[in-house]
């Protein structure tokens, strides 16, 4: 089932500078998206037309079977969660469990259950000593923890994470991909849309797809989309560690079977 | 800039703190308004005024608020003592209940005049004491959830009390990033050559324009930012929402209502009827 259904979305600020230019797509449910490209490119316009942030636009887009349009944007708020890229300024509540109940309010989550479901996120997502904290006692990391723990919260079918990690350290960068991962165990039905201008995470997804001048050049698995290293590399994009590494290999005649897709797999078929 | 003490809130248990904030901020309130009540003799100003002042340090003092909190708020008092001193020197007045003070070549300062200053500023000073008291022990949430409790029934006439509820919860919210924000652009513009401390006017000026222009564009993102993270998490100011903090009167909650109402009540019925205790007992008054 297609969670998404993007149609010739164009997207100008003004005559001259169009953002989105005829995107067409789909995401399927379950699955884990990565959208890369580098600045400008028209990443997060695409976010903000998805979240209904954007409306003048032209073509179509439909999330969960349902048209966006201004009747339909509560109705499908309520499936798609977004974690930003600047973890301070989604910060609602003045403490991590009023951060949390936020968007349990706006949803009209009674009083009773809402307890009971801000634990339970703010313990999956490794915040569960921190509920009465003030965001001002908390690291990048964890505010984005939070961020994460609020929109889970919320119950959404599809999360999109615009650049949720560019502004924190590797260590915080790691944990909340960790996060991600261990999240979408849980829930298999979960859909993550995650753009991002870092290849390495893009190595993690089950499809990418590479935007440039607000138009879609590749899209495909990762090791479909990153044997096309001159293109990657024409719009300033390089190739994430593994692939570096198994194309040097290659070039220097060296076979590796395309069963072995990360740096874990690589190593083992080399001391094998 | 960060130890600005006055709104702080102290973190402690105590029974000040467990008191709801609609309370609070009904006490402060009402005493706020009997510091200000005028009594009609300088010995009943005194006896009131000093009563107010001991009420209110007990129950700063069971806040457990630092005392060099309170103290770094009163300092700024000094300017205001000054300013008041010069004027009611130089202004003449015709009172003459205390003395004269000095009178040289038909300029007359009378004591009266040191006395009325003392007055306002013994008022501002429990002001700040009263309002320092609601902050340390209230937190900015709880402080926000009862001015919209007091604003709810002005929604018949279309006040949106939850919305400058709302309002108001996020500006206390971002105080702290707007400061780090503030030191941040300081430091970037400081290390770009730029004095804040030194120079003439102007160049004084033109620092802070430098320090200002950043600041606001910031505050703009940042709003713009929040806007759209509050948006996509269904936040709808014309719809309904459920709370995630309930709030409860206590027995206590009742007795401090009272208490204060009762402390109004004697003062404007004092103030109102121009009574003089000292006068009714046979004491000399001033």
């Amino acid at each position: 089932m297609n969670v998404v259904e993007v149609k010739d979305l164009t997207y100008a600020y003004t005559e001259e500078k169009i953002v989105l230019n005829g995107v067409s797509f789909s995401l399927e449910e379950g699955k884990y998206y990565c959208l890369v490209g580098h600045n400008g490119s028209g990443k997060s316009t695409l976010a903000k037309c998805l979240m209904g942030l954007v409306l003048r636009f032209e073509g179509s887009i439909s999330l969960f079977g349902i048209p966006l349009s201004g009747k339909t944007l509560r109705e499908i708020r309520s499936h798609v969660g977004i974690v930003f890229q600047n973890p301070d300024n989604q910060f609602v509540g003045s403490t991590v469990a009023d951060d949390i109940a936020f968007g349990l309010e706006n949803k009209r989550v009674p009083h009773e259950q809402m307890q009971g479901i801000i634990e339970s996120f703010a313990e999956k997502t490794g915040m569960i000593e921190h509920l009465n904290h003030e965001p001002s006692a908390l690291s990048g990391g964890q505010k984005q923890r939070v961020a994460i723990a609020g929109v889970l919260a919320m119950g959404p079918d599809l999360v999109i994470l615009d650049e949720a990690t560019s502004m924190l350290d590797p260590k915080g960068k790691n944990e909340i991909l960790n996060l991600i991962h261990s999240l979408r165990k849980e829930n298999p039905k979960l859909t993550i849309l995650s753009i991002t201008h870092d290849v390495e995470e893009a190595t993690r997804a089950d499809e990418i797809i590479v935007f440039n001048k607000g138009k879609i050049i590749l899209k495909g698995k990762p090791e479909e989309v990153f044997v096309h290293r001159e293109e990657l590399a024409s719009i300033q994009l390089g190739l994430p560690f593994f692939y570096q590494l198994r194309f040097a290999l290659e070039e220097q005649g060296m076979q590796i079977p395309p069963s072995v897709k990360d740096l874990e797999s690589l190593e083992a078929y080399l001391c094998r | 800039m960060t130890s600005i003490a006055l709104g702080k809130y102290v973190p402690y248990d105590t029974w000040v703190h467990r008191l709801d904030a609609r309370t609070k901020l009904f006490a402060t309130i009402l005493l706020m308004v009997a510091v200000f009540l005028p009594m009609p003799t300088w010995s009943m100003t005194l006896l009131f005024q000093g009563a107010l002042l001991v009420i209110i340090s007990i129950l700063l003092a069971c806040t457990k608020t630092p005392l060099s909190w309170i103290l770094s708020s009163l300092k700024m008092l000094w300017i205001m003592v000054i300013f008041l001193l010069v004027v009611y020197i130089v202004v003449p007045k015709s009172e003459n209940v205390l003395g004269i003070a000095w009178s040289v070549n038909g300029w007359t300062v009378y004591w009266d005049s040191f006395a009325e200053a003392a007055r306002i500023v013994a008022r501002l000073v429990m002001m700040i004491m009263i309002g320092t008291a609601l902050t340390s022990s209230t937190k900015p949430l709880d402080l926000t959830y009862a001015l919209e409790w007091y604003f709810t029934p002005l929604k018949v006439i279309h006040f949106p009390a939850a919305e400058v509820a709302m309002t108001i919860s996020i500006a206390l919210r971002f105080i702290p990033t707007l400061l780090e924000d503030t030191m941040r652009v300081m430091r970037a513009q400081a290390s770009r050559g730029v004095d804040f401390q030194h120079g003439g006017l102007f160049r004084r000026i033109a620092g802070l324009t430098s320090l200002i222009i950043p600041l606001f564009v910031s505050s703009l993102t940042r709003s713009q930012e929040l806007g759209d993270a509050m948006e996509c998490r269904c936040y709808d100011p014309r719809e309904k929402r459920t709370r995630y903090r309930l709030f409860h009167f206590r027995a206590a909650d009742f007795v401090i209502a009272f208490f204060a109402a009762a402390i109004l009540v004697g003062v404007a019925v004092t103030s109102g009827l121009h009574l003089d205790f000292f006068s009714m007992m046979g004491v000399t008054t001033l």
